[in-house]
């Protein structure tokens, strides 16, 4: 039987997959059936009626089953007496649907203006006026006419916060519940319900914090009317004014697309500014959701804290010079020095181009290997090269993973590091995939596991070790939840695996993740899950580009394109001790902090740091030199998501100051080094990498600029039919090839001290505070607070109670924390969030206040 | 705390359903019981007991109208006033009762023995003018008969019986199981 069903919509035969609704049916022949409840991201509920057609149905004689014909041999058709929501209704063989009948005209008339009939109208101070698609239905199916009495209109509250993020308009909702379900059934936070019944209806939030949801933004996006605005851009901008820019997510490894939508604004002197970010649709990456931190956390760009000016110390200050200045002082210091004790390390926000030249300079310019992110945290890249997860190439319906697949998650809480994970793994368990969670303490997603595997602090990799043993002997059945996951695991049709690094040392991550590739690579009868789309592994690297760092060879033992070093330099923590003993005497950063992050204690013994930042951090502020860079907004790059897709982003706003995109920085610095004249656009510094970076081989900035046709048509003229999320019209990136290895890889023995008695992990919070979200002020009251978890027995033994401040103790000094009574923490293990990355676990030192302050 | 003070009747009322979920509208009852009215300390309750968000026990609360988010007199006196009620009079017994109490629809009585609301079709058309007052149905209902149930109630509570009909049962009964 085929799969495929044949409909005539308006006379035109469309053939659709089984199962599709009329009004998708519809749409994928550009016939827009108009809809206000109905989202294609969710199930139908035919609340709003503005979809009713005509629907008929061949007519069949009940007692052989033949179809009944007209005389000329067309089947008859019955249409019924009523019209039918076109967004309930499933296509089947023969179905005519008629959309642009009188009878149906009428219908949508009434609907219009039964909805129009509790509508304030007030579009001139509306947000959403000017694309929304309550006027644009009302443009195109109303009357234009009106029988309200304009004395009964409904008055009611025009700005209700839910929560600090979300105001909601109540005469502006049209109560088609398309928030409600987003968050009861895409996101799983049911904050907001509908209230009292009929005319009443209201939207309402009850949860603490309002609105409380990592998503809340989305519904702003789907709301077909201006009931749901942000407070970051309510009565902000008119739509009509702003110049969508396309770029991607400055913080999580999954590299979600967004828009920028900018304006010249006198306000900020002539500048251009971001008014609000937007998701733009990349059904492979993110669909057409973003997560608040992505939306919000972006007013570090703008801050006026930003430099804006090179720095130059003269006489133990730092002085703003001219960039010449600055260049030709570095680059004359760094000549001196002999390249071993020279060393360069760089965050992992920046973009392909700054990593790429700020290799060259490290090892070509200053003949040094010393070259290191300068807080790892996750290793395994290498691995990606060869196991990394293949991605579909389909964007009008990706196969995604359902039944027979599964999905393994180790070590990291997505919910946490990256919610568009989160959501993936989350869907696909909800679709039939076999979910294995493997933690060291229970994590959100554990409510959709299958095996929800929770490993004493310090076996990680133990236990993986046992997971892969499991998994190359076949076992029928098993009591042991190893066991029973590591078969469900080997056996399924498709298996993607997400690691991250919470509560393991760098170490450990490193053979998790050889572990893991081996996991992939066991055959047990099936075909392995190596190379096919869907299968793979997925590092939760801790930045927007830690991938690309790997690829260009931010690495001590790595040149780009993962060739290894003949004589590997120093790793971030050999560089920080030669620092400190004088074996480093010049430091090159980019993007770091670490004596902000306590990695590096002070300057040690440096004669110079070179420091390229957004802000002046604590690091910055004991160098010799500050180089002013642009941030992600100002300026163009490629970033790669941990599933190697390279993704280019776009400059959307004025530069901030005399400040320059780092690889500029770099390579008018390589310039007066020997390394050749620099190159005047991010795209040439690209296109000299992809010469040098195998796996980058015949991308280019046209190439990854390149779309495709994707489903659901969101951000279209129609902009009701998925919301105003942004059509992706400015590149879809492209994902490089793996290597897949001949043989399992070989995993180190790694010595894990195991804590005795009570042990300290730090665990992830989407918002920690830090560098970038500190200056969103909207954001401010939902900071993460540094909160220690404590298992009630343990804090029983302690004598602590719930909600006393204590001091707890980690590597990078003593941290003030609220202690929580939770059974989110497992006996023996405190669980300590909202304080910067922790590497590995630790015996727990918990103090009472108090005690600490008297003794 | 409703979660301490019915332990054994909450876990009653749970061992009857398939999922914790199911179980909040009796548990809402049991609420609205100890409290007198669904407020925000007594929802968040219901929603803590049963892992939900509040969210949820306010919709509910919002959509059945024997759930009262606004405290409420010892008595609940709801007059149907739907069609058929209308037709045999509800409209002049609601007036008449606004009277009789000195309290207008929606209103409590100082005293906070009464409460009067007006409510749809309870199913008891050819009984109108007709109400229920906690649950209980009065009906064939006219001034007098009204007076009397007035006085009925004002010496019940006075001699500081109960008598909220279906919930203690409800509860007693959850208790037993």
């Amino acid at each position: 039987m085929s799969d495929l069903v044949t409909i005539t919509i308006d006379g035109v035969e469309v053939n659709v997959p089984k199962g599709t609704l009329v009004v998708d049916a519809a749409k994928r022949i550009g016939n827009d059936i108009p809809v206000f409840c109905y989202h294609p991201k969710m199930t139908p509920v035919g609340m709003c009626r503005m979809c009713l057609v005509e629907i008929g149905l061949p007519v069949r004689d009940r007692a052989t089953g033949e179809l009944l014909r007209n005389p000329d041999g067309t089947p008859q058709i019955n249409f019924g007496r009523n019209l039918q929501t076109a967004c309930t209704v499933q296509v089947s063989p023969g179905m005519v649907v008629r959309t642009n009948t009188p009878f149906v005209r009428e219908g949508r008339e009434a609907i219009i203006e039964f909805i129009l009939s509790s509508h304030p109208l007030d579009c001139p101070i509306c947000d959403k006026g000017g694309e929304c698609p309550l006027q644009n239905l009302t443009m195109a199916h109303g009357k234009g006419d009106t029988r309200m009495e304009f004395t009964d209109k409904m008055k009611l509250a025009k700005h209700v916060p839910l929560g600090e993020l979300i105001y909601l308009d109540r005469e502006r909702c049209i109560q088609c519940g398309r928030c409600v379900r987003f968050q009861d059934e895409v996101v799983d936070d049911p904050v907001l319900q509908f209230h009292n019944r009929g005319r009443s209806l209201e939207i309402v939030t009850m949860s603490d914090p309002g609105f409380d949801s990592y998503w809340s933004g989305n519904t702003t996006d789907i709301c077909p009317v201006g009931a749901l605005t942000t407070a970051d851009f309510r009565f902000g901008a008119r739509p009509w004014e702003l110049t969508p820019v396309a770029t991607l997510s400055p913080h999580g490894p999954a590299g979600s697309n967004m828009t920028f939508s900018t304006r010249i604004e006198a306000a900020a002197g002539g500048r251009t500014v971001i008014k609000r970010i937007m998701p733009r649709q990349h059904e492979l990456v993110n669909e057409i959701w973003i997560s608040d931190r992505d939306r919000f956390v972006h007013h570090f760009a703008d801050a006026p804290e930003r430099l804006t000016q090179p720095l130059l110390r003269k006489n133990g200050s730092l002085i703003p010079v001219s960039w010449d200045e600055a260049l030709e002082f570095v680059a004359q210091k760094l000549k001196g020095f002999d390249g071993t004790a020279v060393a360069g390390l760089s965050g992992d926000r920046m973009s392909n181009e700054d990593f790429f030249l700020f290799q060259k300079l490290i090892r070509q310019g200053l003949k040094s290997n010393h070259i290191d992110l300068a807080n790892g945290r996750l290793a395994g890249g290498d691995v990606v090269a060869q196991v990394g997860v293949v991605n579909d190439t389909t964007y009008d319906l990706p196969q995604r993973l359902g039944v027979g697949d599964a999905v393994l998650v180790v070590a990291c809480d997505l919910h946490e590091e990256e919610p568009v994970w989160w959501l993936r793994a989350r869907q696909a368990a909800k679709r039939g995939a076999t979910l294995v969670t493997l933690n060291a303490r229970p994590t959100r997603l554990d409510r959709e596991a299958a095996f929800a595997i929770h490993y004493a602090p310090g076996t990680a990799v133990e236990t993986i070790r046992r997971l892969l043993n499991a998994a190359k002997v076949e076992v029928e059945q098993s009591d042991d939840p190893i066991v029973a996951a590591a078969q469900a695991l080997v056996k399924a049709n498709n298996l993607t695996i997400f690691y991250g690094a919470e509560g393991i040392t760098y170490e450990e991550s490193d053979a998790i993740a050889r572990l893991l590739g081996n996991l992939l690579l066991v055959k047990n009868g099936g075909s392995g899950h190596v190379g096919r789309v869907n299968n793979g592994l997925i590092p939760v690297w801790p930045h927007n580009n830690t991938q690309g760092a790997w690829d260009m060879g931010i690495h001590p033992a790595f040149e780009p394109g993962y060739k290894p070093v003949k004589t590997p330099g120093r790793n971030a923590t050999a560089v920080y001790a030669g620092v400190a003993n004088g074996e480093i005497r010049a430091l090159y950063l980019m993007g770091a902090d670490p004596v902000g992050d306590g990695l590096m204690d002070g300057r040690g013994q440096l004669k110079l740091l070179v420091v390229q930042e957004l802000f002046l951090t604590q690091t910055a502020a004991l160098a010799d030199v500050v180089l002013p860079a642009q941030s992600w907004a100002e300026r163009e790059g490629t970033f790669t998501s941990g599933e190697r897709r390279v993704q280019r982003y776009y400059p959307a706003i004025t530069p901030v100051g005399e400040c320059r995109p780092d690889w500029q920085i770099l390579a008018q610095m390589g310039e007066r080094l020997g390394l050749g004249k620099a190159p005047f656009a991010a795209s040439l510094v690209f296109r000299d990498l992809a010469k040098v970076v195998k796996p980058y081989k015949g991308m280019d900035y046209r190439s990854l600029a390149q779309v495709a046709k994707q489903w659901p048509d969101v951000g279209g003229e129609d902009l009701y039919y998925g919301g105003t999320a942004y059509e992706n019209r400015s590149g879809l990136g492209q994902q490089w090839p793996i290597t897949p290895p001949k043989e399992p890889f070989a995993v180190p023995d790694v010595e894990v001290p195991v804590p005795q008695g009570l042990t300290l992990m730090r665990i992830a919070a989407l918002y920690t505070p830090g560098t970038l979200n500190r200056h969103t002020k909207l954001l401010a009251a939902r900071l993460a607070q540094p909160t220690l978890l404590l298992h009630p027995q343990d804090a029983y033994a302690l004598a602590l109670q719930d909600g006393e401040p204590v001091t707890v103790a980690v590597n990078s000094g003593n941290v003030q924390a609220t202690l929580r009574i939770s059974e989110d923490a497992p006996v023996g293990l405190a669980l300590i969030r909202a304080i910067p990355y922790q590497p590995g676990t630790a015996v727990a030192h918990i103090t009472r206040v108090a005690e600490f302050a008297s003794s | 705390m409703i979660a301490e003070k019915y332990a054994k009747e909450i876990e009653g009322i749970l061992a009857r359903f398939p999922t914790k979920k199911s179980a909040v509208l009796p548990l809402m009852h049991l609420a609205q019981h100890e409290y007198g009215y669904m407020s925000q300390e007594a929802m968040r309750e219901v929603a803590s007991i049963l892992g939900l968000d509040p969210t949820h026990v306010l919709s509910l609360a919002g959509f059945y109208s024997l759930y009262y988010e606004e405290p409420v007199g010892r008595y609940v006196l709801e007059i149907c006033n739907d069609l058929a009620c209308a037709l045999r009079g509800a409209d002049e017994f609601v007036e008449m009762a606004t009277q009789k109490l000195g309290i207008p629809v929606d209103g409590t009585t100082a005293d906070g023995l009464f409460t009067l609301k007006t409510v749809m079709c309870l199913g008891a058309c050819d009984r109108a003018p007709m109400l229920q007052c906690n649950l209980k149905f009065e009906e064939h209902l006219d001034e007098a008969k009204f007076e009397a149930l007035l006085a009925r109630l004002r010496a019940e509570a006075e001699a500081g019986e109960q008598k909220t009909a279906v919930v203690p049962q409800m509860i007693a009964h959850a208790a037993k199981s």
